[in-house]
This record gives C-alpha cells, sequence and structure tokens, in this order.
C-alpha cells in the first residue's frame, strides 16, 4: 500500500541532468540489493508460488500428494458452501466499510469542530482500536446474550422486543458488523479528521462570499476534498473486513450452523479441520485475487483524484 | 455598483486593538486604495467590509444599507485573495461558475457570464484547466474572473498581485486599472506597495497603526502630505527629512545648516520642526549647501546621488548627466517653493 500516505504523485518528474536513468543498474550495483530480494523472495514470493503449487495438487492428510491440474478449482465452481461463503463475506465487507465509513467520517467532523473537551473524548473514542480480537469477542458475546446481555436491556428501554443477535442465522452479520464497526470506526475518524486538519482555509472564505450554505460548504468543498482520504480509508477497511477473521471466530465459529461463515472461516475448517491442504490453498488463492483486484480498483479510483493534492 | 461608507469603525482582537477608529466615504463606481505597512490593519479592515471578520464598534455600510450583522453571502460583494483561494477541485469553468449555481442561476446564462469573464481576461482557452494547472497570474485572472461573473456591487481586493514576479504585477496592474474603467464597479483595493496605489488608485487611503493617516487623491498626497508619515511612505525614492528650528526666511538644521524657505509659517516660528524635501526638488547649485558624495546610481534616465548633508544621508535625483565621482564635494539646492515642514513633536504639516 505504497499509495496510502496522500502525495502529489504528478509522475512528471523531470530528472535531474546528473540522474542515472531510470533503469540504469550496473552489476556493481547488485551487492546492495541481494540482501532484499532474498527477504521479499523468502517470505512473500516463496509462500505464493508454494500456495499456488498446492492449490494444483491433491494433498491431504493420508493420502499421496499427486498433481491434478485444476480440479480443485472446478471443484470451487459447484461448492455451495464455498459460494455462499462468498456471498457472505462481501455482504459482511460491505457493512463493515460503509457503517465505520458514515459514522467515522460523522464523528470526525464533529470532533474537527471547536468542542470543548474534544481532546479527552476524542482520547476515549478511539479506544476500542486498541483492543485486543478477543477481549472485544468476549465482552460483545456478553453484550449480546439474548436474557443477560445488556443490548436487550437497551433495547426493552425503548420498547424494543429481545433480539437473538449472534444466536440467529438472520441477525448474525448485522451483529458481527457492529462489532467491527464498534472497533474500527475510529481509525476511519482519524483518517478523516487527518484529512479535514489539512483542509485549507481560504476556499471556505471564498464560498462564504459566494454565497455558500454550511451544507453547501461541506457538499461542494469540504467533501470533494477529502474524497482522497475517504479512498484511502475505504481500501484499509476493504482489506480489513475481507481478512476478517478473529473476531468472527472467537464470537461464533462460523455458526450459527454456517449462517456467519465467511471465506476465512470456510478456509479454515478445510485447512485445519478436514486437512484437504491442496483445496484450501485453492479458496486461498481465489480469495488473494479478490482482495487484489478490490485493492486495485480502489488505488485507481485514489489515483484519479490526484487532482486534489496539487497545491492552489 | 454601490458607495461604500466606514464609520468611526474599530475592531479589536482580544485586548489587541487592530483598527482603532477609521473613517472611509467611498464613492459609488470609486477606485480606492487602502495602503499602508504590514500589520497596520488593511486585511483586517477590508475582510470587515466582505463580512469575513465581526466589526466591534461602528458602522459599515453598503449602498445605503447597514452590513454589521450581514452575512457575507448577503452583502453582494466579491473578494479576491492574496492566496488567490480558488477551490482546487474545480476547474477554472466550474470555480467561476460556483456562486451562479449556488444561486440556481439558468445554465445559459451561467454560460454567457462565464464567457464574458473569460474574454476579458483572457481565460477562454484555460477553462478546462486545475487550478493547480495554471501558472500565478493565471490563478490570479480565475480569481477576479470569479468575482467578475458575480457582478457584485463592490470589488474587493487584498494584495492581489503580491504573489507574482516584477513584471507581471506590473501588467496585471494595468489590466485591473483597465478593468475597472470597463465595468466601473466600486472597488476596494489593498495594497502596501506605494507604487501600486499611486499608479491605480482614484483615492488613496493611507493607514498606520489602525489609524487613517491621510486621504486624497494620488497626487495630492504626493504635493500635500498631511503628516511625516504620509510623506515619508509615499514616494520612491522617499522624502529627505532633515530634523531643525523654524526661523524667520529660513530652517536652521540640528547642524547649523541653514535652509532658504519660501514662506515661514508664523506658528512655526522657533519652533523644533522637519524639514522634508522630495529627491526629485533637489538641484545642483553653486549657491547650494556643500555635501559629500557617497553613492553616484545613474539609470540612464535620471542620476540618483547620495550625498551627505548636516552628517545624514540625502538623497537627489538629478535630471542631467553629472560628472562627479564618489567623494566629491558637490553643492545641492532645495526649491524653496516644494519644501515641506512638519511639528517635530505631532508629525502634522505645518501650514501658512
Ligand atoms: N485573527 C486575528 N487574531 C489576532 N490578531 C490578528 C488577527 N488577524 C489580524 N491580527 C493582527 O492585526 C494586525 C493587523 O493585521 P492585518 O489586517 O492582517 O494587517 P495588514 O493586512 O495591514 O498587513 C496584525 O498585527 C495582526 O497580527
Ligand atoms: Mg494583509
Amino acid at each position: 500500500m505504497n499509495t496510502a500516505v496522500p502525495s502529489s504523485s504528478d509522475g512528471k518528474k523531470d530528472a535531474g541532468p546528473r540522474q542515472p536513468k531510470k533503469g540504469s543498474l550496473r552489476p556493481s550495483h547488485w551487492p546492495f540489493i541481494i540482501p532484499a530480494l532474498v527477504v521479499v523472495g523468502g517470505v512473500i514470493v516463496f509462500p505464493w508460488i508454494f500456495t499456488l503449487w498446492m492449490s494444483v495438487n491433491g494433498w491431504q492428510i493420508g493420502v499421496e500428494q499427486h498433481f491434478v491440474g485444476l480440479t480443485n478449482y472446478q471443484r470451487l465452481l459447484t461448492d455451495a458452501r464455498f459460494i455462499d461463503s462468498m456471498g457472505r463475506t462481501l455482504s459482511y465487507t460491505a457493512l463493515s466499510v460503509i457503517a465505520p465509513l458514515f459514522l467515522g467520517t460523522l464523528a470526525a467532523l464533529i470532533f474537527n469542530t471547536k468542542l470543548p473537551g474534544r481532546g479527552i473524548l476524542r482520547g476515549i473514542f478511539v479506544m476500542p482500536m486498541m483492543a485486543t480480537p478477543v477481549a472485544i469477542a468476549l465482552v460483545w458475546t456478553m453484550m449480546f446474550h439474548p436474557q443477560l446481555g445488556i443490548l436487550n436491556y437497551l433495547l426493552s428501554l425503548v420498547g424494543i422486543g429481545p433480539q437473538e443477535w449472534v444466536f440467529h442465522p438472520a441477525t448474525v452479520i448485522p451483529s458481527l458488523v457492529l462489532v467491527e464497526t464498534w472497533q474500527w470506526t475510529p481509525l476511519v475518524m482519524l483518517i478523516v479528521l487527518g484529512g479535514l486538519a489539512s483542509l485549507p482555509a481560504e476556499p471556505y472564505e471564498s464560498a462564504s462570499l459566494d454565497g455558500a450554505s454550511g451544507w453547501q460548504k461541506f457538499r461542494f468543498i469540504t467533501f470533494p476534498m477529502i474524497i482522497p482520504f475517504l479512498l484511502i480509508a475505504t481500501m484499509i477497511r476493504t482489506i480489513d473486513a475481507l481478512k476478517s477473521f478473529d473476531i468472527i471466530y472467537a464470537i461464533t465459529q462460523g455458526g450459527p450452523g454456517t449462517a456467519s461463515e465467511t471465506i476465512n472461516l470456510y478456509l479454515y475448517s478445510v485447512a485445519f479441520t478436514y486437512y484437504d491442504v491442496g483445496y484450501g490453498s485453492a479458496i486461498a488463492v481465489v480469495f488473494f485475487i479478490l482482495i487484489i483486484a478490490l485493492s486495485l480498483l480502489l488505488i485507481y479510483l485514489r489515483q484519479r483524484t490526484s487532482w486534489l493534492l496539487g497545491d492552489a | 455598483m454601490a458607495a461604500v461608507q466606514i464609520a468611526d469603525v474599530r475592531k479589536t482582537f482580544g485586548t489587541t486593538h487592530v483598527i482603532r477608529g477609521v473613517d472611509v466615504d467611498i464613492e459609488d463606481g470609486e477606485f480606492v486604495i487602502l495602503v499602508g505597512p504590514s500589520g497596520c490593519g488593511k486585511s483586517t479592515l477590508l475582510r470587515m467590509i466582505a463580512g469575513l471578520e465581526s466589526i466591534t464598534s461602528g458602522e459599515i455600510r453598503i449602498g445605503n444599507r447597514v452590513v454589521n450583522d450581514v452575512p457575507p453571502k448577503d452583502r453582494d460583494i466579491a473578494m479576491v485573495f492574496q492566496n488567490y483561494a480558488l477551490y482546487p477541485h474545480m476547474n477554472v469553468a466550474d470555480n467561476m461558475a460556483f456562486s451562479l449555481k449556488l444561486k440556481n442561476a439558468p445554465k445559459s446564462e451561467i454560460e454567457t457570464r462565464i464567457n464574458r469573464a473569460a474574454t476579458i481576461l483572457g481565460l477562454t482557452e484555460l477553462l478546462d484547466r486545475y487550478p493547480r494547472q495554471l501558472s500565478g497570474g493565471q490563478r490570479q485572472r480565475v480569481a477576479m474572473g470569479r468575482a467578475i461573473v458575480r457582478d457584485p456591487q463592490v470589488f474587493l481586493f487584498d494584495e492581489p498581485l503580491s504573489n507574482l514576479d516584477a513584471k507581471l504585477r506590473v501588467s496585471m496592474r494595468a489590466e485591473i486599472k483597465d478593468l475597472h474603467q470597463r465595468l466601473k464597479t466600486t472597488t476596494v483595493y489593498v495594497t502596501h506597495d506605494q507604487i501600486e496605489a499611486m499608479t491605480m488608485a482614484e483615492k488613496i487611503v493611507v493607514m498606520h497603526d489602525g489609524i487613517v493617516e491621510q486621504i486624497g487623491a494620488p497626487l495630492e498626497l504626493y504635493d500635500h502630505p498631511a503628516n511625516l508619515f504620509v510623506a515619508c511612505f509615499i514616494g520612491s525614492p522617499s522624502m529627505n527629512v532633515l530634523k531643525g528650528r523654524v526661523e524667520l526666511g529660513e530652517f536652521i538644521t540640528a547642524g547649523g545648516v541653514r535652509l532658504p524657505l519660501e514662506k515661514t509659517p508664523p506658528s512655526a516660528l522657533g519652533k523644533p520642526a522637519v524639514y522634508g524635501v522630495r529627491p526629485e526638488h533637489l538641484k545642483l547649485s553653486a549657491d547650494g549647501v556643500p555635501g559629500k558624495v557617497l553613492v553616484i546610481e545613474p539609470t540612464g534616465s535620471e542620476t540618483q546621488v547620495v550625498v551627505e548633508v548636516d552628517g545624514q544621508p540625502i538623497t537627489c535625483l538629478l535630471r542631467e548627466r553629472v560628472a562627479i565621482q564618489r567623494g566629491d564635494t558637490i553643492s545641492v539646492r532645495a526649491d524653496p517653493a516644494l519644501v515641506h515642514l512638519f511639528d517635530a513633536e505631532t508629525g502634522k504639516r505645518l501650514t501658512d
């Protein structure tokens, strides 16, 4: 994610007269690059090639490893559990991106005003981000409890009947998204707050004279100018939500039934419960391609907004 | 178009008195320049006219309406900021159209107005560009375009040329003046550059430390500065001043040099005073005051010579070419009719 930091990447760099031409790497430079190559190759490239290799093999405990070509991938196409988990992953991700993004932006706008005591409030607000997933899972599992949990008690105060939260297939995904949102809204808030702090003050004065109301200033000035930051937050949230495993596993283990089984949980079962390593690898590869594709889309969108980042 | 009246306006930030009672009357269609050194409160006053700063006390009227409590958007004014303050995420056309779109003006009218402004300012080719793709001068023109399309009652300019290079500044100066001739919109223009003020204004307001030192036409200020501050601030190179006292028919400097006066203001007789003379009112003359030449700077059209008189450097601007050198002693004489006298204590002009 080397584009995660806003920078004026014009791509129109004038090479200084002394700079060697791009790509002209002399043999004497190699020794300096080899250590990095070895590390990158060992920890990033090799595992991926190995996974790719495993995905085209039958590789189960008790069965001899043998080359099977694309059989594993064909099996994915007809595996209802895989397809369902894919759908769940996408809806879980979409909700876990949109909700924190909306709430985080709102929080950033509030914290960006001259609120009294906003330093302390901001400190409290970002605390969920720092908690460990298992602790969060424990606390929320108790809060979700249909009889003893505080959530149903709170609902009863406003006259809403008890819900089953993570214990019912229909509400388990939204309930998990609630936890995810609670934990990650602060991150979005911090990113957007940073963006708001970096905005120039002058356009707002122009806008006052041009006749813009408060809402119009937000709609036509603030919002377009923080889009790059919203895209960064979206990218981070998307990747994070797609990868989400710990909280779901600790709270529901994919249940009830398979109602909260996302790709990650399914992959975990295939690889470590059924020990079908080859098939698991195929799932991992497809999932990885999905993540890469979404990331590229977001990076592309962010670059299209780079006109914002020049000085005006 | 409208007249602007500023009546006993004051502004304090906390305990700092930034504007300390300013009265200015600006006529309908007039081009007025507020000039003064940095920090004297020019921008603050302009921003109060715009409504971007509250008015601590006093009254500002735009076209007979007291605007003290009118929000900026309802004052029908347009402002051009020193740093342009363009909308970075909008192209040139959208920057100019923004105010009209907010007013829900019909599309065709927006287009007409933008095209007209773009033609006036030579921006037609640049309508699709974003601010960051423009040079400083072009951005400045877009900022002006944004003001023009509004067709406001009053234009406000806050040092619009100070971020431009010297050459561009001169040409933009002419452009803004030309624009005013065409549109005849009341304009209040802030600058710290007295040359800009002299060349562009119909009326100059000289400010210093939150008060108005003098208001008048450019040459009026030049020929009859009301006080020492205005005398020294207006004109380049600036007026030579010598301390001393007034006697009948002459001024005697602290060092005892005697300088002839045409008239002796009776009230000034014997009082400590300041003698001022502009560099171009000094001539080489055998019956003048002798002085050693410190610096000679020929520019071709004229020669600037600094001579030491009474222990002080005195600048002379000579039209003729002279064969003198550094270290020579020459004698210079001021035209007594063009000499200024100021009260040494109050700085006020001493008149007869
Ligand atoms: N928002 C503010 N708060 C406190 N002091 C201010 C503020 N704005 C301006 N000042 C002070 O008011 C004085 C006049 O400022 P300004 O009007 O910008 O001067 P100018 O435009 O003539 O250079 C300065 O001393 C400046 O420090
Ligand atoms: Mg200023």
